[in-house]
């Protein structure tokens, strides 16, 4: 008995989440009331399949994975453009982070009414959005990755005689990569996040978001929990490939 | 402490990074430089027509503006919902936090069966919850104060948890060697030795939460300071709209500056 105890060990943390899918599932077939909100738990692997089956989850994520890669590489060129600057010129540090630290001060979705205003409800406003939250990160790692370079690695600089681009080549930029990396891994999730949060404030345009906000009006619960379940999936994926590239270029550096 | 503030900032979304060379380097007047240009060129912009009323509107129009909403009594109204929601849903979270987060902490039996759901829902971002919890909650007060109090809860916890996990043993062997009880535990040692990384996660958390407020309010409400900017979007006022995000942005800064002062005067020692 105490064999089959200890196999079950393992299964311990299960308990509990499916305490509360069973919770859930008996709370849906209570009554109509409760299925309207409580989809039941079947319903959500049908419309799992359906949302397969027509194209919508692949289409819809595709085009969230898209417009994420795009303001994600945006923001993070100039991420990385604005703090080299404002690393190695005192002009463009006293002019710029004055400007930085003050609109970081602005919650990012709190933007969008002003974003909507400039730019309409379409691509370049989520585009916009998502780069500014890859940006803010990237700018503040790459600067301090950049000015807290070990001095010992600058004067070996400075004995080997090398030049300005040489010692940033060969001493500062390997020096400030792991700092550039973290903001690099921050920069992804905080992306994924301001998609998401993107695409359910601009409702115009495919995305997850979108799909979500239209199950909504429909009252769709199976939809939104599939949704939501993609949301989360991708998101950990795209972490996860984030730090497997941040352990590759570690690894690199030595 | 550094590791483990900054495993939890990685976590962490639009909230202001504890970091020293921010502020420090703003003292000086010549930080002045770029934003009385900024509002030069945008004064500039204005007088000389540049743009329409719906994408540019002079500084003197955003202050009218504040003037207006501000006497008519709606922004007060407003601001004073949007704050009550936070100050709920941030306590309940934050209580909440601690407690989890010393419960997941101290006792092998709440890692093992509470664990993997912690984890589990941590992954899911707050925001991408917003459709579920409508759907659950309606659009009332429920909806917000539950939706807070998720976006709180957990990088409270986590700090929580990182905080008392690295408690040096022997503080803990004392408070058995004199038969404490767990609250005596709790607010003799644990508290006490903890509440650095604690209130680092309470920062994060508090700016956390003030974006999805605005965001949730965006999206479905009919008070509060995010339904008065999407209904200045809707009545193409651009003026109210920048009135909403000035207004945001300074009650976000506040409040960090508030913990920073709370976690100076509890925490003198800490180097800054």
């Amino acid at each position: 008995m105490a064999h089959l105890g200890d196999r079950l060990k393992p299964l311990r943390g299960w308990l509990v989440p499916l305490l509360l899918l069973g919770m859930w599932e008996y709370t849906s077939h209570r009554d109509a009331l409760h299925a309207y909100a409580f989809a039941p738990l079947e319903q959500m692997v049908t419309a799992l399949g359906e949302l397969i089956g027509n194209g919508d989850l692949w289409a819809n994520s595709v085009a969230s994975l898209e417009r994420t890669s795009i303001g994600l590489l945006l923001g993070v060129a100039a991420g990385i453009g604005v703090g080299v600057l404002m690393a190695f010129s005192r002009i463009a540090l006293t002019l710029i982070n004055p400007l930085y630290q003050s609109v970081r001060q602005l919650p990012l979705l709190a933007l969008t009414p002003l974003v909507g205003m400039w730019m309409g409800n379409g691509e370049p406003s989520k585009v916009l959005i998502i780069s500014l939250a890859a940006f803010y990160p990237m700018v503040l790692s790459t600067y301090e990755g950049l000015r807290h370079v070990d001095a010992r690695y600058t004067e070996v600089a400075r004995v080997f005689r090398l030049n300005r681009r040489q010692s940033f080549r060969q001493v500062q930029l390997p020096a400030a990569l792991p700092s550039v990396v973290a903001g690099l891994q921050q920069a992804v999730s905080f992306a994924w996040i301001a998609a998401v949060g993107s695409e359910l404030l601009f409702n115009v345009g495919p995305g997850l978001g979108n799909l979500m906000m239209i199950a909504e009006n429909n009252a769709r619960m199976d939809v939104i929990i599939v949704c939501t379940a993609s949301v989360t999936a991708l998101g950990f994926a795209m972490s996860y490939a984030a730090s497997l590239i941040a352990s590759r270029l570690q690894r690199w550096r030595h | 402490m550094n590791a483990s503030t900054s495993s939890i900032a990685r976590s962490s979304f639009a909230a202001g990074t504890p970091r020293r060379f921010s502020w420090a380097r703003l003292r000086s007047p010549a930080s002045l430089v770029s934003p009385l240009l900024l509002l030069a060129a945008w004064t500039a912009a204005t007088r000389a027509h540049w743009f329409s009323d719906q994408v540019l509107v002079p500084p003197q129009a955003v202050v009218d503006a504040f003037r207006e909403v501000w006497e008519s009594g709606e922004f007060p109204a407003d601001l004073k919902i949007s704050l009550f929601r936070l100050l709920v849903g941030f306590s309940l979270g934050s209580v909440g936090g601690v407690a989890l987060g010393v419960l997941l902490a101290t006792s092998e039996r709440a890692r093992v069966y509470l664990g993997p759901t912690f984890n589990l829902i941590r992954q899911v971002p707050t925001l991408a919850l917003t459709p579920l919890f409508i759907l659950l909650f309606g659009i009332g007060e429920t909806f917000k104060i539950v939706i807070i109090l998720k976006s709180t809860i957990y990088p409270v916890a986590i700090a929580t948890m990182e905080g008392v996990r690295t408690i040096p043993r022997q503080y803990l062997e004392v408070g058995r060697a004199y038969k404490l009880g767990a609250w005596a535990r709790f607010h003799r040692i644990i508290f006490p030795s903890s509440v650095a990384p604690m209130l680092t996660g309470v920062r994060i958390a508090l700016g956390r939460s003030w974006m999805v407020l605005v965001a949730v309010e965006l999206l479905a409400a009919d008070t509060g300071i995010g339904q008065l900017m999407a209904v200045g979007r809707q009545m193409l006022r651009l003026d109210i709209v920048m009135v909403g995000v000035i207004t945001t942005g300074l009650i976000g800064f506040s409040f960090d500056r508030i913990l920073v002062g709370i976690e100076r005067a509890l925490l003198p020692w800490k180097p800054r």
